[in-house]
């Protein structure tokens, strides 16, 4: 895992290169403190920050060719690159290293674009032409690694955190109004949206082309849900998700260095730790966050399943003071406003992972969207067929749904049932799967005043409908395109995964984004069930191998305390949104829904307050905090400390017209 | 009835107004989910004197302030008529 970023930008003079370049490194140190390098030619320069994972020694990067016409800068992991070594050797490739560096290289030169379907991991990079004066900057097809990029007349910056924008000379940073009213809608950016005007993030799937001044983006991968393999029956099935799952944890342990895992409590982490330990040769570590509110924790679990596989269990507790102390730190790696505080627990349990010694952690990201465990594909499946139910059977479905309901009253159940009501025909176009969740994020979307486009999801329909095969999906396969396009990569796996991780220096693997895993998925789902018991067939395919309690447990939503956190603490930076002077300072703010909401968050109990005024609660808050760190850089954002330089092991000099 | 259209702005934190008029659908608007929902029920119930059975919860009969107000008065009507006493 590394961290990248470069420039092209004819008005840059050849003897900035040096600073310029190990300003960009600099701000993204975290990602690699184990070494920078960088390469500079006459018309640009790139480098990158080095987590040394595979062949710590011979991976220092940047690399070329043996002709110095093609240079890398990589960030990520290819994890089946000894297989496509092996296939780039029989076609008479040479490799001077065991990297996966070299591999992304040779295969490159040998398939062009081609290469990035088959390459079976998370990855973000950059690689420059001399010949042809062309930049390509590719990423990887669920979008694990990030690649953010500004183009400006006839410049280029691309870096893997938009922090390292903040080294350039004259480069502000602005938000902007209309895409944060569409993040707050669909509580996450959509994979080109960043919130920041001007930067833009390269989508999952796509790899751009930059020359001449002009930039061109590619798709390589459409996400699929369409699936040849071959199931008998549910025997078959099981058989087939087991040894597929094991397949990818096994791919996944390819290191030089120690693996972890992250035990949520769930059963998709409870899974990868099993089949970590049935392919380890040694022990493994395995890491936690505990909860001092009882509603959050689950370490019963987690200590079931540690104690099931023998591993070396360590978990960091998360009080209310810990996510108000942390907070600003981790919103400065998220760079994206969040709609809860969960990412900041995950920011701690990186920070003690990486002090632990081990780089690498294995976690159950993605399970959900492969496997329907959501509520959210359980909602779809029962409001399509709403209208034709008899009130009883909606009435008992909805019982299933949220066994809370039967502790409650019968105007509960009254209410859920109105609600369903409502959402029980289409009114967006193609985002009937999600209309009950964007109910929310129009609520939350009232906090920003845009001109021009009012509606909060004209993005995202965009989206879609560029999308041919999006109309021809179910309703159940179009909540979970949008799943993988919004929730998990705008958020869980970059907010709430990657950056924190990478704040610490460690590198996050996700054995359920394999493309083999997603496929076995596709070909198994609602095939044997009606989709009401979320990840059945997962469920039962490691029934044998886990604790009965963790198999069975009901899906449970990874939480930390939100609003209650931060006015129960009231950190000093709150002031951000206490004090008029600095709401003023947000100048597309609703300034009045935002002082009824900061005034109803602190004068109102907790039980009082509703899931979409705490998220939108988290929005402000979070938006504040960037304009503060990215926009007036004050605090991390602030020039003095945007990092220190990991020691240099690689400057390589091609400069022709250097005065130097 | 003014009251109503003052709770719904105060508890959840909206103005009635061009972009937003009295006739609009709460739930689509983002303004009401079913924790909301159950609040307004509450407050309607306590503060008129009036019950809401399941199925005047679960049609559409309380989606809009328009509707609500009207619902509101039929039912604040029925009441009156219903404890009129008989003139002899």
């Amino acid at each position: 895992m590394c961290g990248i970023a470069g420039l092209i930008n004819p008005e840059f003079s050849v003897e900035e290169f040096p600073k310029l370049i190990t300003g960009l490194l600099s701000a993204i140190a975290h990602r690699g403190p184990d070494g920078a390098g960088y390469v500079m030619a006459d018309n640009f320069v790139m480098g990158s920050v080095r987590l040394a994972i595979l062949d710590p020694e011979a991976g220092i990067q940047p690399i070329s060719d043996d002709s110095e016409r093609y240079w890398l800068c990589y960030n990520g992991e290819i994890y089946n690159y000894l297989e496509l070594r092996s296939e780039l050797e029989t076609l008479g490739r040479t490799f001077k290293t065991k990297c996966d560096t070299e591999v992304v290289l040779q295969a490159w030169l040998q398939w062009g674009e081609g290469c990035l379907n088959r390459f079976n991991g998370a990855f973000g990079f950059a690689l420059y032409d001399r010949k042809t004066k062309q930049l390509i900057l590719a990423r990887d097809r669920f979008g694990k690694r990030p690649l953010f990029y500004v183009q400006q007349g006839k410049a280029i910056y691309f870096a893997s955190e938009m922090k390292a924008f903040l080294a350039i000379p004259g480069f502000a940073f602005e938000q902007d109004p209309s895409q944060l009213r569409s993040i707050l809608g669909q509580w996450t950016p959509l994979p080109d949206q960043t919130g920041f005007k001007g930067i833009s993030s390269l989508p999952m799937g796509e790899w751009l082309s930059f020359q001449d001044g002009q930039a061109e983006r590619h798709i390589y991968s459409r996400l699929s849900f369409k699936s040849d393999i071959p199931i008998q029956n549910e025997a078959d099935a099981l058989d087939k998700i087991r040894s597929t799952l094991s397949d990818s944890v096994a791919l996944r342990l390819r290191s030089d260095v120690e693996v972890g895992v992250y035990l949520s409590g769930g059963i998709d982490s409870a899974i990868v730790a099993h089949l970590a330990k049935s392919h380890a040769e040694q022990s493994i570590a395995t890491f936690s966050v505990t909860f001092e509110d009882a509603q959050f924790d689950e370490s019963a679990e987690q200590k079931l399943v540690a104690q099931r596989i023998g591993s070396r269990h360590l978990a960091r507790h998360i009080r209310h003071s810990d996510i108000a102390q942390a907070c600003p730190d981790a919103v400065y790696h998220a760079e994206i406003p969040a709609f809860r505080s969960a990412f900041v627990p995950m920011y701690l349990l990186s920070k003690l992972t990486s002090e632990e010694g081990v780089k690498v952690i294995l976690s159950g990201e993605g399970a959900d969207e492969a496997f329907l465990g959501y509520d959210l594909f359980k909602e779809t499946l029962l409001r399509q067929e709403w209208d034709m139910l008899p009130d009883d059977v909606r009435r008992e479905r909805l019982k299933r749904f949220y066994p809370h309901l039967s502790h409650y009253g019968d105007q509960d159940t009254a209410a859920l049932t109105g609600l369903y009501q409502q959402f029980s025909t289409e009114h967006m176009p193609g985002l009937f799967s999600h209309e009950l969740r964007f109910q929310n994020g129009r609520f939350s979307s009232r906090l920003i005043n845009v001109d021009g486009e009012q509606n909060p999801f004209a993005s995202l329909s965009g989206l879609i409908s560029k999308n041919s095969d999006f109309d021809k999906m179910s309703s159940v396969q179009k909540a979970q395109w949008l799943e993988y396009k919004t929730l998990l990569s705008g958020y869980l796996l970059s907010t709430q995964g990657e950056r924190m991780s990478l704040a610490h220096g460690v590198e996050n693997r996700c054995p359920f984004l394999d493309p083999a895993v997603v496929n076995i998925a596709a070909a198994t789902n609602l095939k044997f069930d009606d989709g009401f018991r979320e990840k059945r067939l997962l469920r039962e395919a490691f029934r044998g191998d886990l604790p009965a309690a963790v198999v069975d447990k009901r899906k449970f939503p990874y939480r930390a305390p939100d609003t209650e956190a931060f006015v129960a603490e009231r950190p000093d930076y709150l002031e951000l949104l206490l004090s008029d002077t600095e709401l003023e300072k947000l100048p597309f703010l609703n300034k009045k829904f935002a002082r009824l909401l900061i005034n109803k968050m602190f004068t109102t109990s907790p039980d009082r307050i509703s899931t979409k005024e705490n998220q939108t609660f988290m929005f402000l808050l979070n938006i504040a905090l960037l304009n503060y760190q990215f926009v007036t850089r004050k605090g991390l954002g602030s020039g003095t400390s945007l990092g220190t330089l990991p020691p240099l092991q690689r400057v390589v000099d091609l400069r022709t017209c250097s005065a130097s | 009835m003014d009251k109503i259209r003052t709770f719904i702005e105060e508890q959840f934190l909206i103005e009635f107004d061009d972009t937003l008029p009295e006739y609009s659908n709460l739930f689509l608007e983002g303004v009401l989910d079913s924790f909301g929902y159950v609040q307004l029920c509450r407050f309607l119930e306590k503060e008129y004197n009036i019950s809401f059975t399941e199925k005047e919860m679960t049609s559409n009969i309380l989606i809009s302030l328009t509707q609500i107000q009207q619902e509101v008065a039929r039912k604040l009507s029925e009441k009156s008529t219903s404890q009129t006493p008989l003139v002899p």
